[in-house]
């Protein structure tokens, strides 16, 4: 069941190893995450980006409606991070989340680089992002052999995540993004297996200067069968930017998760079941450099 | 054989002195400060003082632009974590007459030759003045512009701790600062001359006679300080506003030299001034009403630093900024939000 993936190694390789030009101009999504996922925005050199993220309980179905003030009582994932500009295309962040899926207090440290469209200063331009995960549960190991945070070794704390993104502003309305990840977890319950590929489309509508509706889905692929039905997380979100260096983001999504490492292998809720929540994220530029 | 040599003697001396005398002219590189000095008779006070341990024109410069120095290996911390000093100033000489100030020259003259168009005066010649802080910039400062108004330390550290809200500059950081600014001081050619002014001058110098009128000539060629005036936003209510008639390519120029210079590519704010439609539609929208928001109100007032967000925008005085650029930059914004 242990496969320490070679994968994350070369993509943190590949982030290393390619010099910083000039920044883009003009940004294709405003924040370094579109909802859950990460968009190809990166920060300028020196730029530090404190983030919260909160995700509350479902609002509907068994575990919301009334009872739990339509899920506001419950918190199913809980972020608090940030990301650092160390070029102007290369962060990297480090974050501690709840976590909802089977592993819990996830520390996630990650790296994006972007590859492609750093000097595109067209209104319609186009960038390719690499991102490069690792998360680590810190949660308390138990006695019980069957369970998943019995974790015989370290190694089986660990999970990573490989994606690559793909971003185009149409124009100043619209941009869309495409991507791929891979998603790889050293340990998992005996109906799982240690993959997780993923499909993801994402697009922001940009109504005014300061606020956008985002939009995301993420496709969960396992080319072998498992017990359970995963679901796709879907996403729908207000953003709103200040002059202030804040995005501020409103959202209702149906993953409970909020790390990559976690959502995507863990999502079980339905939007047609009312397994849906209120989230919001709160990002704020500070320049340390 | 003996009167030969005696010619040659002479003519040997009478080339020397004629050599000596045409050194003395005054050269267009020549110091406007050492002139002033000379037909004064005193020293400015505005001249660094070298001999202070770490003192150089490299680590003023690094400071000046970076906002910190490493020169002499002695590395200097970060003076402002907000701006540096080219956020509001330039370096470059920005006025095409040296003896007056006009916002329309100094426009054109930004344009011409690509520099900022700023609210703060350029370094370009300032130990060439007497006085800073001038004006009407009491209103906003209150009693700490009174030490800076005819020393030019105290108006460094003032602009140090004050408009960049950073730290105190330490005495060798303010005297190289000065011994940069001194690279950047006016020249003989900088001045516009007339043959008679250059001839009276020229006649001082070599001969030490009339100094108080080629000192008055040479300092009313340039001004000893920058007039500063506070106005009122000029919106579409007021009385005045139907008096101006816009020019879009001053607007252009404005709002491509002025407000991109901070507004763009996260330089010192995060409000992204672009060209799309959507921030002049959101520029026009907020313009007449009574807010921070509004393009009026923010140009004449600036904004206040805040607890937790201490970096602000300075106000542009009536002389960095003329109500009718004010209009020109409405009118551009106008044209390019699609009214």
């Amino acid at each position: 069941m242990l496969r320490i993936n070679l994968l994350f190694s070369i993509g943190l390789f590949l982030l290393l190893s390619v010099s910083a030009v000039a920044q883009t101009q003009y940004p294709i999504f405003n924040d370094r995450k579109i909802i859950n996922s990460f968009s190809t925005e990166t920060l300028d050199k020196g730029m530090l980006d404190f983030r919260v993220a909160h995700r509350f309980g479902d609002m509907f179905g068994e575990g919301g409606g009334w009872p739990t003030f339509y899920g506001l009582e419950n918190a199913s994932d809980v972020m608090i991070g940030f990301d650092y500009g160390i070029t102007d295309h290369l962060l990297a962040g480090l974050n501690r989340t709840k976590g909802s899926g089977a592993l819990r207090q996830l520390v996630n440290t990650y790296l994006k680089y972007k590859i492609a469209g750093q000097n595109d200063t067209r209104p319609d331009a186009l960038s390719v992002a690499f991102l490069g995960m690792t998360t680590i549960s810190t949660q308390q190991k138990s006695e019980e052999a069957t369970s998943i945070n019995s974790f015989p070794k370290f190694a089986h704390r660990m999970a990573f995540h490989f994606q690559m993104m793909a971003a185009k502003r149409f124009s100043q309305f619209f941009s869309a993004q495409l991507s791929l990840g891979y998603t790889h977890r050293n340990f998992v319950n005996i109906d799982d297996i240690n993959y997780v590929l993923n499909i993801g489309l994402a697009g922001r509508f940009q109504m005014s200067k300061a606020l956008a509706l985002v939009l995301e889905g993420n496709l969960p692929l396992r080319f072998e069968t498992v017990t359970f039905e995963p679901t796709v997380p879907l996403g729908i979100g207000l953003e709103w930017m200040t002059s202030g260096g804040h995005v501020f983001q409103l959202n209702f999504t149906n993953a409970s998760g909020l790390s990559e490492t976690d959502y995507l292998s863990y999502t079980r809720s339905q939007w047609s079941e009312g397994q849906f929540r209120l989230g919001f994220t709160i990002a704020r530029q500070f320049r340390i450099r | 054989m003996k009167v030969a040599g005696v010619i040659m003697v002479l003519v040997a001396l009478a080339v020397l002195t004629l050599g000596l005398k045409t050194e003395q002219v005054p050269g267009a590189n020549e110091s406007v400060a050492a002139l002033v000095e000379l037909f004064d008779g005193a020293i400015t006070p505005n001249r660094p003082k070298l001999d202070y341990a770490y003192v150089s024109v490299e680590r003023g410069r690094d400071i000046v632009h970076k906002g910190l120095s490493k020169d002499g290996g002695r590395k200097s911390r970060q003076q402002s974590k907000h701006f540096t000093c080219l956020s509001c100033h330039n370096v470059e000489r920005e006025d095409p007459d040296l003896a007056r100030s006009s916002a329309a020259n100094r426009l054109r003259y930004a344009a011409e030759n690509e520099i900022p168009y700023l609210q703060g005066s350029t370094f370009h010649g300032i130990v060439n003045r007497n006085h800073f802080y001038n004006g009407d910039y009491i209103k906003k400062y209150g009693e700490l512009v009174e030490p800076t108004r005819e020393n030019i330390r105290e108006a460094i550290q003032l602009c140090a701790v004050e408009c960049s809200q950073g730290r105190e500059l330490q005495d060798f950081e303010i005297e190289s600062v000065l011994a940069y600014f001194w690279t950047l001081e006016l020249k003989y050619g900088d001045l516009s001359l007339t043959e008679e002014e250059q001839r009276i001058i020229k006649e001082s110098y070599e001969t030490g006679r009339n100094k108080p009128q080629a000192l008055a000539l040479l300092q009313g060629k340039y001004m000893d300080q920058s007039p500063a005036t506070f106005v009122d936003p000029l919106t579409s209510q007021n009385d005045e506003f139907s008096s101006f008639k816009g020019n879009v390519e001053s607007g252009q120029q404005i709002y491509e030299l002025s407000c991109q210079h901070c507004h763009f590519n996260n330089n010192y704010s995060y409000l992204l001034l672009d060209q799309e439609p959507l921030t002049f539609k959101y520029l026009l929208k907020n313009m007449d009403k009574y807010r921070e928001h509004s393009l009026a109100q923010v140009v004449r007032y600036g904004t206040s630093p805040k607890g937790g967000k201490k970096a602000y925008m300075p106000l542009y005085t009536l002389e960095k900024m003329s109500n009718q650029q004010l209009v020109d930059l409405r009118t551009y914004i106008e044209a390019e939000a699609g009214l």
